[in-house]
């Protein structure tokens, strides 16, 4: 119980000096996972969009692909994107293994699934009328593509949190196709497996605190968003 | 303004909804599209709204091809949907979104909502208004819009039996304060009647009557237009006759049919005799005061000949175009 002690009042301590790699493994760490949300929003809205609204006969089909790709495990996801992006593998040329790129479009295929189904299951939530409702209103598509988002924004936002928080709280997906390069591609849940191995307790809590923070930080953005009522 | 579909066929897949070769919504008239479920009138509306296409054929919303310009059409479906946010930002969403000036839109709004009765409902969230409110909050939108062409999908569906007698009271005079040309549809005879100008009634897709609707209601051109608007149909030895709603009568007259009483209902005011008379189940009204078969009971019932239509040719009296001279 000591030691826990002793490492929270160092971690305090490492966060209040502004200690340089904590906040550059932070900065990366937010960076990455960021990226990995926005690229996974704008695709998996669009996407959500067509398979909460449209009816087609691929799509109870494609809606299952989506929801076993939400419950894959990240270091699957991990594996397979190593074997593609790795020296030998069909993308070997673009050297991106080891890169902050290649987390990013890991964690982009471990985000988009979610953000899929959270889109559509928002969408299909709305009332079948309301699109025809905004076009005899007035509303042009743009329009009324900006008014049903309003509309499905709980879903929304929850797609937002439910992919941003998949990302970075994953850890196994990261160390395999990031390689937790110091000063490069280590980002705050991999530094935390490794000051944990390396026993150093305070360093794995100062880490630990920052990435709850960072979580609490925007999912608390999103819900008073998400929860604040349209005029 | 006046609304036009000329050649018109809609489909689903292989399954033919609409074939119209022509009707016209006259300028400034009130009509009613009637008929029984899935005719194809809330088809019919979709295709004024500009929501749906035809597959062939045109629909001209004042002689300008659909989809209408956005200012041209209001539109109240039969289901209020609102969005998310207080019944005054439903109201004025769509005000907005043709351009109105802060000032005009709440003029309207507070015109619209204190003539449908839900000024008092303006600050509460629209998803949870009320069945009957929120079906006059539905139609104080599409009012307010003061549109050209106004189109009401069964506007007196989601009332309780005095909300809706009330709505049948205000809705002529709504109609003539806040909407150009009208086309309702409602599948309710009574509420035709009540509300409309002219009549279209709609039968698997195809037009069988059009017009103003003492003309339609007095000429029905086959008998199931006949027994919608409801004529008892009978067949007798000259053929099918139809016979107008309330013209049967106790005695003997011009055209006599007996009738097996099957029940005897008392409704203060009058007395209803049910039976059957030529396999066909006919209600008749009995002064209160006149002596009363029983049930089983065989009664001698008629009606005047003005009131008796024969049909005997139903296929070529089908009426495919509306007449373009409406009776006032």
């Amino acid at each position: 119980m000591g030691a826990i002690w002793e490492g929270l009042v160092e971690a305090v301590r490492l966060i209040g000096t502004g200690d340089g790699e904590l906040y550059s493994i932070a900065g990366r760490s937010l960076l990455v996972s960021g990226s990995a949300t926005a690229l996974a929003m704008l695709v998996g809205v669009p996407a959500g969009y067509v398979l909460g609204r449209a009816r087609f006969p691929a799509r109870t089909l494609i809606l299952a692909g989506v929801a076993t790709g939400m419950g894959m495990p990240p270091v699957v996801a991990g594996l397979v994107i190593w074997l593609l992006f790795v020296r030998s593998g069909p993308f070997g040329g673009l050297e991106l293994i080891y890169t902050k790129q290649a987390i990013i479009i890991v964690q982009f295929f471990i985000a988009t699934p979610l953000v899929i189904a959270f889109t559509a299951a928002s969408i299909q939530s709305l009332p079948t009328r309301l699109p025809d409702l905004l076009a005899v209103l007035g509303a042009g598509r743009l329009q009324t593509l900006w008014l049903l988002a309003r509309e499905a924004r709980l879903g929304l936002l929850a797609a937002v949190m439910a992919g941003f928080g998949a990302v970075v709280s994953e850890v196994g997906a990261s160390m395999a196709v990031g390689g937790n390069l110091v000063g490069d591609t280590r980002v705050l849940t991999t530094a935390i497996v490794t000051e944990t191995s390396r026993a150093d307790t305070e360093r794995a809590i100062a880490y630990g605190l920052v990435l709850l923070a960072i979580a609490f930080a925007i999912v608390t953005v999103l819900t008073v968003v998400q929860q604040r009522s349209p005029r | 303004m006046e609304a036009l579909l000329k050649n018109v066929k809609f489909s689903y897949g292989d399954e033919l909804i609409l074939d119209v070769p022509e009707v016209c919504f006259f300028e400034g008239r009130v009509t009613a599209l009637v008929g029984p479920n899935g005719s194809g009138k809330s088809t019919l509306l979709r295709l004024l709204a500009g929501l749906e296409s035809p597959h062939s054929g045109h629909v001209l919303i004042g002689r300008r091809p659909s989809p209408p310009a956005r200012e041209y059409v209001a539109y109240a479906f039969q289901e209020a949907v609102f969005l998310s946010g207080s019944l005054h930002a439903n109201l004025d969403l769509g005000l907005r979104l043709r351009g109105l000036p802060s000032s005009e839109r709440g003029l309207r709004i507070e015109e619209a909502a204190n003539a449908c009765g839900v000024d008092h409902l303006l600050d509460r969230p629209a998803n949870r208004l009320s069945g009957g409110e929120a079906q006059r909050a539905n139609l104080a939108r599409a009012l307010s819009l003061r549109a050209p062409l106004t189109l009401l999908d069964e506007p007196l569906s989601g009332f309780d039996e005095e909300g809706r007698r009330q709505m049948l009271e205000e809705l002529p005079g709504l109609l003539r304060r806040f909407a150009g040309t009208t086309v309702l549809v409602t599948h309710d005879r009574n509420e035709a009647l009540h509300l409309a100008t002219d009549l279209v009634l709609l039968h698997r897709g195809r037009i069988r009557a059009a017009g103003p609707k003492r003309e339609v209601f007095s000429n029905p051109s086959d008998p199931e237009s006949a027994s919608f608007l409801g004529y008892t149909i009978l067949q007798t030895e000259d053929g099918l006759v139809g016979i107008s709603p309330g013209a049967f009568q106790a005695g003997t007259g011009d055209f006599t049919v007996s009738l097996e009483v099957e029940e005897v209902i008392d409704l203060v005011d009058r007395v209803e005799v049910v039976g059957w008379a030529a396999g066909q189940r006919i209600a008749v009204n009995f002064p209160p005061d006149s002596s009363l078969p029983s049930a089983g009971e065989q009664v001698i019932v008629s009606a005047p000949t003005g009131m008796v239509m024969s049909f005997t040719d139903p296929v070529s009296k089908t009426v495919d175009s509306l007449s373009r001279a409406p009776v006032a």
